[in-house]
């Protein structure tokens, strides 16, 4: 879809545009910047990376900051670039996790931090095959989508990993606050074909909430899909509302459900029981 | 806000109808809206061209069952909601 050309690292030159949109988290802090290039965008994320993306010739050109591993620049244009390009590029992408359950895909949807890559690896150690940590990526097949599997491994923040993996994590420094990659493989197996999707969680905002699962209906499925799908230009109307358009089919043929739990390792078995528990009974 | 303005939908908002109620996206705010079974027909109406709002009153009484006086009510509050979104512009 997007070939990248990886560049030196680089200290991230100011800018001439002023960016067109910019990604804020609700604590203020600024993880992505939009600008137009003549030849068509440079997203910067400040002071991890700047990615000019060329749609014309399907390709893109990018700078790590002098900090940045190179794994977390891999990230950042797997799944932050990529997505938005494809959507933009008339395809379907989502933020979230998904796993294989009884041959069909389940995708968990959440914001960061939400622990959807935690509950896909727990279901993986579990023996359900991964198909992805971060980026759900649909193509249309008939009324239904298959959902393609990424690259075999997860981004895990240590505690998670020590939780699924004990090993070389079960000591690790707690404070850390990098995600590490672990390759999938016997512990936490991959699958690396595509699935057809059966249902959608979305991951709730509360971390302390009691384990519940509820269906969402029509709007309320379809307004919490949105925030879960990737935007390249916010500016640009019709490729909006076809995306919005794309999005609503989506809420309609596939099972959408508000999934909430607490965010604690312990608890982790009782969810898997309940979402197990619920692809039987629906 | 009366009865005899006139409005049509912003071409900044694109609707989709799912199991029987509207959604909304604002394509300059990149806001979305729901709206009921009822705001939803209303929407339909608006959507088909500029109209009254005497008009849209006429439409829901006739596939409601409400009072006149009611529906008015409900109209022009919801009119007023929309267009202060900038959902729906006021028609020559």
């Amino acid at each position: 879809m997007l070939e990248l050309e990886s560049l030196p690292a680089r200290v991230q030159p100011a800018l001439a545009s002023a960016p067109y949109d910019r990604w804020v988290t609700p604590e203020g802090e600024v993880k992505a910047e939009f600008h137009r290039q003549p030849e068509g965008f440079l997203v910067r994320f400040p002071d991890e990376a700047d990615f000019a993306i060329d749609l014309v010739h399907r390709r893109a050109a990018g700078w790590p900051a002098p900090e940045t591993t190179p794994d977390h620049f891999d990230s950042l244009f797997r799944h932050g670039v990529l997505p938005m390009v494809g959507n933009h590029l008339g395809g379907l992408f989502l933020h979230g996790s998904a796993v294989v359950i009884d041959g069909q895909a389940v995708a968990f949807l959440g914001l960061s931090r939400s622990g959807k890559t935690t509950l896909a690896g727990a279901l993986a150690k579990s023996g359900y095959a991964f198909l992805t940590e971060d980026v759900i990526e649909l193509v249309p097949s008939g009324d239904a989508y298959l959902l393609k599997p990424q690259r075999s491994k997860l981004r895990l923040f240590v505690d998670s990993a020590a939780y699924l993996l004990g090993n070389e994590f079960a000591e690790a420094d707690l404070d850390d606050d990098d995600k590490h990659s672990v390759a999938g493989g016997d512990d936490l197996p991959f699958s690396d074909v595509a699935a057809p999707l059966a249902r959608l969680y979305l991951l709730g905002r509360d971390h302390d909430a009691p384990l519940a699962i509820k269906a969402l209906e029509g709007q309320a499925a379809l307004t919490q899909l949105l925030p879960h799908a990737f935007v390249l230009d916010v500016e640009d109307k019709p490729r909006l509302k076809g995306h919005f358009c794309r999005i609503a089919e989506l809420s309609e043929r596939i099972g959408c459900y508000a999934l909430d739990y607490p965010r604690e390792y312990g608890e982790l078995p009782a969810v898997m029981t309940a979402i197990l528990a619920d692809l039987e009974q629906n | 806000m009366q009865l005899d303005q006139r409005f049509q939908v912003s071409d900044d908002v694109v609707a989709r109808e799912v199991a029987g109620e509207m959604v909304l996206l604002d394509l300059a705010s990149g806001l979305y809206f729901g709206l009921d079974p009822v705001g939803s027909r209303i929407w339909d109406r608006m959507s088909e061209g500029p109209c009254s709002l005497a008009d849209v009153c006429d439409l829901i009484e006739a596939e409601f069952d409400a009072p006149r006086d009611q529906i008015e009510s409900d109209i022009l509050a919801l009119a007023a909601q929309l267009s202060e979104k900038n959902l729906i512009n006021t028609a020559g």
